[in-house]
């Protein structure tokens, strides 16, 4: 079931009341790089801890212990892109008290989404001299479009600290408490001097969620939108300013064409600049 | 200015790591600018070296640059991007720690020993900004001891402003340059050392300790005037007076969704921000639940979840968002606390990735009735029959039917006056006629008329020496310091460039204050241009000089070539510049749709009107127009004032 | 390729004698402890293995084309997402494509920094591989959490030991997966001495427990498989090959990092979605730890030289694939003491970030990463833009050898009890620490023009 504007209000938590003493956990994996299922492993100082409060039963990079549910928690990363793929999903929902999505794949579709502006077949062509012996789908989705998501963690990958977050709040009974702001508050708080106004430097993060601490600009260099928009992602006024401030035109709509381009607010803009980096002529109906 | 009980003493600059040490005892940090990554930021300083030594910045709306003075000044910087809130009211802070041990519950506070802190360069605005967050957080029946404990752990050393960037309008908020009250110790920067005054007794002790001595005379003197030249060099950009009701009484103003189609609601103005105080409450994540911190952070009315509610948000839409922050910091913070909760530090202008401009939202949203507006030059006394004498020193041709005549031995207010302004002329037997300005001298005036009527042709026509009578300078001229930090546009053909060369001169003479300056000048023939010594050598001093000419048929204005033409080049867009118009009617109507299309919003298009006039001053009735006196309330106007007027036929 | 829904990727057994008399099979359905999608299927008939099957089914993303029309930075942040677990191989190999194409020479302090990088995930992958992916193979558990209940503190060193690799990644990239700072000419910004000087303490203590770990894992009993594979990585005459060298093998393959496709191309099999890679002449190489150990010892840190020595193991590391995690216990220990001598002499560089000019021609070069060689290469237009991408991991250049070695060692194990000997094929392919996300690829096949949208 389509939920087309998840992006917008990420958490639908169905809210158990209470707290689960040793919640049932599992992790699967659709279209992705494995890096936000690894942010769990990467929790090494909590690991013994969490393993000890979770059930953990079925996490198939971490363990052979398997289950086919259900689940008291689902943690799911990979975007929908097989026909597979969107029947396993909906078998998954199925099983799952508690469905969270992790990672810009499952959130956003991914980077791999920009093969959503009718390029699949094509490449899939290009890539493989028998494509007929794979079956996949012209798209690249987020698991929202597909099922109701009852939470989301977002970011390429996710923060382990939000991770934590919400393996407390589940601890605890609380809504997971993923603060809906844009990344510019954690700069600020930091510290960090902004790099567009001292040094000219495109950065997304006036209108990218928050939720990595602000890492790009205290790495000297411009949020690239890794954790999708923020509510009222105002995409016009940034890009036009970029547009007067030294970013040609053609570059501009391609700084919204990257992990989460086919998030609805990024989706123009990523659009025109994955056709005219395939040299693909702009849709006419747009 | 407070006097404080010791008297004023000089500290040589070779000295101030003496201050600084002195500061430090008692195991305190001192934290003063320092520069990372482009910016000011507050940070701990050990040595004078620590300071942004030889440094200024360049402030414009969206952008912050440090630029290499090549003095060993430290404070030639205003502020930087993070404000002594910082430290005062930190951005994290634990709030209570929750435990539960059999079955009972204990709520503790974490409030933490504050640091001794000295603060080391407090503008006039930031001891402004520390009195309002003093009154919201400890001036009430409730007290953030937190902020008050870190707040009297805190010595202040303030500095008065030498220098003022763009941003800054402490002159509008009366909190600046000059230091008010707050603070120990007060330093004004010389070219060799410091003023250092006390305000306090722990600012006499330290005072006592310096290597400073009693400060001579001349050195008193001119850390006054460094002090002065900045508040003038400000100006007053916020008109203040009423703004409280003219801002609750815009509510309904279409304003608001222009601005919030740009603002980004990214919270970056309320973080920057010395007075904002908004925080929220998280639990930190713990997956042991036996024991639970809160901690209270930086907040922001701008961000999705700060006015919500179970049934949804009160605030969801931006333009809600900026109208409340708004309309709070310059209307019912007043309300609240009984001062304005800005304090004219310019902070949200630069640091906003947009540029949206405070001063000029203001603008937009609530400008000052007509009348209100401040006339810098009247001259006093002026009447309908008063006028003084000045001698026609020199005429020389422009053109085949204008001239440009040299005036002195003048009253010296006219010489300062301010470009666009204009004088009556009078001369015995003839109406008198309003001529603009068209250069001001050091003991004399340029004015350029062009013979249309028996009056001005007698003038043109009189000899060196004769005496003339003059009335002025009138009117409201040119705001040249909306272009501070901007591109300008000047559009203008025939005669119109007369009242628009004292602007240009302005722009010259501090070149380096402005953006990209691009004239557009058109005229019939290449004979019918002025000054065309300037034209050729304006480019050299960095004024971009685009000229057409049209010779198809006697009513060139019909085809408006000048504007269209030379609006062609795709190279300039909307935000950031200004545009200055005068000329034919008929052009300047086009040339305002046209540079409104191109994004110049309308309260930064300005235009000189001509119109009849018999008394300059707005008591003849002739120059009426709708609202306004064209001599008394313009000749210059921006778009925004005149809304409509402008392209109503016949008013 | 996998299970379809009904049952799901949940537990199969695996599948007992079927089918024709005389004929076993061995499948698993989804592997797990590997990083990424692939499935066992081996069939032996009549004593003979008649299928040998690493079948890799992860969904392909397209990479190649993802690339495609982006700046060099831009591409350095995009190819990290192949791999959770190696993202700073992809970005090191990338970045030293266009480095070398563009003429860009680095500050000697950058190149150094570089190799902490490498080090920091070196040490994470193979701190990860080694006690949550291997161990519990040869320990006789389901995974490293069971394996904690009975040997608490070894887990907790191996997670101390991936953490600090994790942390080094953190003080350098901004965090440890999909790190943000590399970029061509350099690194955005340069860590401050303290923050590195902060790690120094754990770095030290970190020797001794490499030391442990390799210890133990060489007294590990590994099943009995001896082959003499060929081995291929990176070889450079003064440093542990990381990010240069001559790409070597044992049987005297000697060509530039950038020079792959002079030696080996790549090929489509029907049962997978990850391309195979074969050199010119057909043959099959191993990559990875084995490879490096073998081929490239008298460049090891003291220590680790030293540690391989003590366990006395290069003869079995080169000939038994089981023994591979004696070799990565050998570079955990190179890693972490060469990151400490790393961090002890750090000094901020002059310039963090070189000035380049992009320039239209063909980017190309192969760095090590954990697992093994990967091999990028790029063609580039008048703009700077990425006009063709060919990425070459590290898994798909072992698959052909690890299908191989499957037909190969199933002789000496059929006569165990099917689960064990089902269980045996894992461990084998455990062994190569397949890291098999990297499932997209390009061959060398050019499209004029982009096809039409589809309806």
């Amino acid at each position: 079931m389509p939920a087309a504007d998840s992006h917008l209000h990420p958490t639908r938590p169905k809210a158990p009341a209470e707290a689960i003493a040793r919640p049932r956990v599992g992790v699967a994996k659709l279209t992705s790089c494995d890096g936000c299922q690894l942010t769990i492993l990467d929790l090494e100082d909590h690991l013994l801890e969490i393993a000890a409060a979770f059930e953990i039963v079925e996490f198939p990079e971490a363990t052979s212990n398997r289950s086919s549910g259900p689940y008291d928690v689902l943690l799911v990363e990979g975007s929908v892109s097989t026909p597979e793929q969107v029947e396993w999903i909906t078998e998954l929902r199925r099983r799952a008290g508690i469905l969270v999505t992790i990672g810009a794949c499952a959130t956003a579709g991914g980077i791999q989404a920009l093969r959503n502006w009718g390029n699949e077949p094509a490449w899939r062509a290009s890539v493989y001299p028998r494509p007929e012996l794979l079956e996949t789908l012209a798209t690249s989705t987020a698991i929202s479009d597909h099922v109701v998501v009852d939470a989301e963690l977002r970011g390429c990958p996710i923060d382990p600290h939000q991770l934590l977050e919400l393996l407390a709040s589940l601890r605890v009974g609380r809504r997971p408490q993923l603060a809906d702001e844009a990344v510019c508050l954690a700069c600020k708080r930091r510290g960090t001097v902004c790099v567009v106004v001292a040094e000219g430097i495109p950065c997304l993060g006036p209108v990218t969620q928050t939720g990595c601490g602000a890492i790009c600009p205290a790495f000297g260099r411009g949020c690239y939108a890794c954790f999708g928009p923020k509510e009222q992602a105002n995409v016009e006024s940034l890009a036009a300013w970029f547009a007067e401030h030294g970013v040609d035109e053609t570059s501009v709509p391609r700084l919204f064409a990257g992990f989460t381009a086919y998030a609805p607010p990024f989706r123009e803009q990523a659009e025109r600049a994955t056709r005219h980096a395939h040299g693909q002529k702009e849709r006419t109906d747009a | 200015m407070v006097t404080g009980a010791a008297e004023a003493r000089f500290l040589p600059r070779s000295q101030l790591q003496v201050l600084i040490d002195l500061l430090a005892e008692d195991g305190r940090r001192v934290i003063g600018p320092t520069v990372a990554d482009g910016a000011v930021v507050y940070d701990e300083v050990r040595s004078p070296d620590d300071l942004p030594v030889g440094l200024r910045d360049e402030q414009a709306p969206g952008s912050y640059r440090l630029v290499e003075t090549g003095t060993p000044r430290v404070f030639d910087v205003t502020v930087g991007m993070t404000s002594w809130k910082r430290y005062t009211f930190p951005p994290i802070v634990p709030l209570t720690r929750a435990s539960r041990e059999d079955g009972h519950l204990s709520l503790e506070s974490s409030a933490e020993t504050p640091e001794l802190l000295a603060f080391l360069g407090v503008r006039g605005c930031e001891l402004a900004a520390l009195r309002v967050q003093d009154r919201v957080l400890a001036g009430g029946p409730f007290v953030d001891t937190d902020y008050l404990d870190r707040r009297q752990s805190s010595l202040v050393v303030a500095a008065q402003c030498t220098r003022a960037a763009k941003t800054c309008f402490c002159t509008s908020m009366g909190t600046g340059p000059e230091a008010g009250e707050g603070a120990d110790l007060v330093l004004t920067e010389l070219d060799d050392g410091f003023l250092v005054e006390s305000r306090s007794p722990m600012g006499d002790q330290l005072l006592d300790r310096l290597p400073a001595d009693l400060a001579e005379p001349a050195q008193q003197t001119a850390a006054r005037l460094a002090v002065a030249a900045t508040r003038e060099s400000i100006g007053n950009p916020v008109a203040t007076e009423g703004l409280h009701d003219r801002l609750l009484d815009a509510l309904d103003s279409p304003r608001w969704q222009e601005v919030a189609d740009r603002c980004l609601a990214c919270a970056n103005c309320t973080l920057v921000c010395p007075t904002c105080f908004c925080t929220s409450v998280t639990q930190r994540a713990d997956l042991d639940t036996s024991t639970i911190v809160a901690e209270r952070s930086w907040d922001s009315c701008f961000t999705a979840g700060f006015a919500k509610v179970a049934g949804g948000s009160f605030r969801s839409r931006r333009q809600d968002r900026y109208r409340q922050w708004l309309t709070h910091k310059f209307a019912t913070w007043i309300d609240q606390f009984g001062t304005s909760g800005c304090v004219g530090c310019g902070r949200c202008i630069s640091w906003c990735p947009v540029g949206i401009d405070v001063r000029e939202e203001l603008e937009a949203i609530a400008p000052p009735a007509e009348g209100l507006r401040k006339h810098p030059q009247l001259a006093g006394g002026t009447g309908p029959a008063t006028y003084s004498i000045g001698t026609i020193r020199s005429i020389a041709a422009e053109t085949a039917d204008t001239y440009s005549l040299v005036i002195d031995g003048i009253d010296p207010t006219i010489t300062n006056g301010t470009p666009g302004q204009f004088l009556m002329v009078e001369q015995p037997g003839f109406p008198a006629f309003p001529i603009s300005i068209s250069r001001y001298g050091l003991d004399h005036v340029v004015l350029t008329v062009r013979a249309a009527g028996p009056a001005t042709s007698h003038l043109v026509h009189s000899e060196p020496g004769t005496e003339i009578g003059l009335r002025g300078p009138l009117g409201v001229g040119w705001p040249v310091e909306r272009a501070l930090g901007r591109d300008v546009v000047i559009a203008t053909g025939g005669i119109g460039l007369a009242p628009l060369r004292p602007l240009i001169d302005a722009l010259v003479s501090a070149r380096d204050r402005f953006g990209r300056v691009r004239l557009h000048y058109g005229a019939r023939t290449p004979r019918d241009m002025l000054y065309t010594d300037e034209l050729a050598s304006w480019p050299e001093l960095g004024i971009e000089v685009a000229l057409t000419v049209d010779r198809a048929g006697p009513e060139w204005l019909g085809r408006v070539g000048v504007v269209t033409q030379l609006f062609d080049q795709d190279d300039w867009r909307g935000q950031p510049a200004v545009a200055y118009l005068c000329g034919p009617e008929r052009m300047m109507q086009v040339a305002v749709r046209t540079v409104g299309e191109r994004g110049i919003p309308a309260e930064r298009t300005f235009v000189s009107l001509e119109r009849h006039m018999e008394c300059g001053i707005g008591l003849c009735g002739h120059c009426q127009m709708g609202k306004v006196f064209v001599c008394r309330d313009g000749p210059v106007f921006s778009v925004a004032q005149l809304g409509d007027a402008l392209n109503v036929e016949g008013l | 390729m996998h299970e379809s829904t009904g049952a799901g990727p949940g537990l199969v057994p695996p599948a007992a004698t079927g089918g024709r008399d005389g004929e076993v099979r061995f499948e698993v359905a989804e592997l797990t402890r590997v990083e990424g999608e692939g499935s066992l299927k081996l069939v032996v008939r009549d004593g003979e293995v008649v299928e040998a099957q690493l079948a890799i089914f992860e969904a392909p993303r397209y990479f190649e084309q993802l690339v495609v029309g982006r700046t060099p930075d831009e591409v350095i942040d995009i190819v990290a997402r192949i791999c959770g677990i190696c993202p700073v191989a992809y970005q090191m190999s990338a970045v030293h494509a266009f480095e070398d194409l563009f003429g860009v020479t680095v500050d000697p302090a950058v190149r150094v920094l570089r190799r902490l990088l490498y080090c920091g995930e070196w040490i994470e992958s193979h701190a990860l591989h080694i006690y949550l992916l291997h161990a519990p193979d040869f320990l006789g558990y389901p995974s490293a959490l069971e394996m904690a209940a009975d040997h608490r503190d070894l887990v907790a060193q191996g997670l101390r030991l991936k953490r600090l690799g994790n942390r080094i990644i953190e003080v350098l990239g901004g965090r440890a997966i999909h790190p943000v700072s590399v970029r061509v000419g350099g690194f955005s910004r340069a860590p401050r001495r303290r923050e590195l000087e902060a790690l120094l303490p754990d770095l030290e203590a970190a020797i001794p427990e490499a030391q442990a770990t390799l210890d133990w894992v060489a007294g590990l009993e590994p099943p009995d498989f001896v082959r003499d594979p060929l081995l291929l990585s990176l070889s450079h005459p003064h440093e542990y090959p990381y990010n240069d060298g001559r790409i070597v093998s044992n049987d005297g393959i000697d060509v530039g990092p950038d020079e792959w496709g002079s030696a080996f191309h790549e090929e489509q099999v029907a049962w997978s979605h990850a391309l195979q890679a074969r050199s010119h002449s057909g043959e099959m190489y191993l990559l990875g730890p084995s490879a490096r150990v073998t081929l490239s010892p008298e460049t090891l840190h003291p220590l680790a030289a030293e540690g391989l020595a003590r366990v006395g193991m290069a003869d079995e590391i080169r000939r038994n694939v089981f023994r591979s995690i004696v070799a990565r216990g050998v570079e955990l220990l190179h890693a972490i003491a060469e990151a400490r001598d790393i961090v002890a002499a750090y000094a901020e560089p002059d310039v963090i970030r070189a000035p380049w000019t992009p320039r239209a021609g063909v980017a190309a070069w192969a760095t090590e990463a954990p697992r093994g060689l990967l091999f990028h290469r790029y063609e580039l237009d008048g703009d700077g833009l990425v006009r063709h991408a060919q990425i070459v991991p590290p898994t798909s250049q072992n698959q052909g050898a690890i299908e191989r070695d499957l037909a190969g060692f199933a002789p000496g194990i059929m006569s165990l009890p099917h689960a064990e000997a089902t269980h045996r094929f894992e461990q084998l392919i455990r062994s190569y620490d397949p890291c098999i996300s990297c499932a997209t690829h390009f061959l060398d096949l050019r499209i004029e023009e982009a096809g039409e949208p589809a309806p």
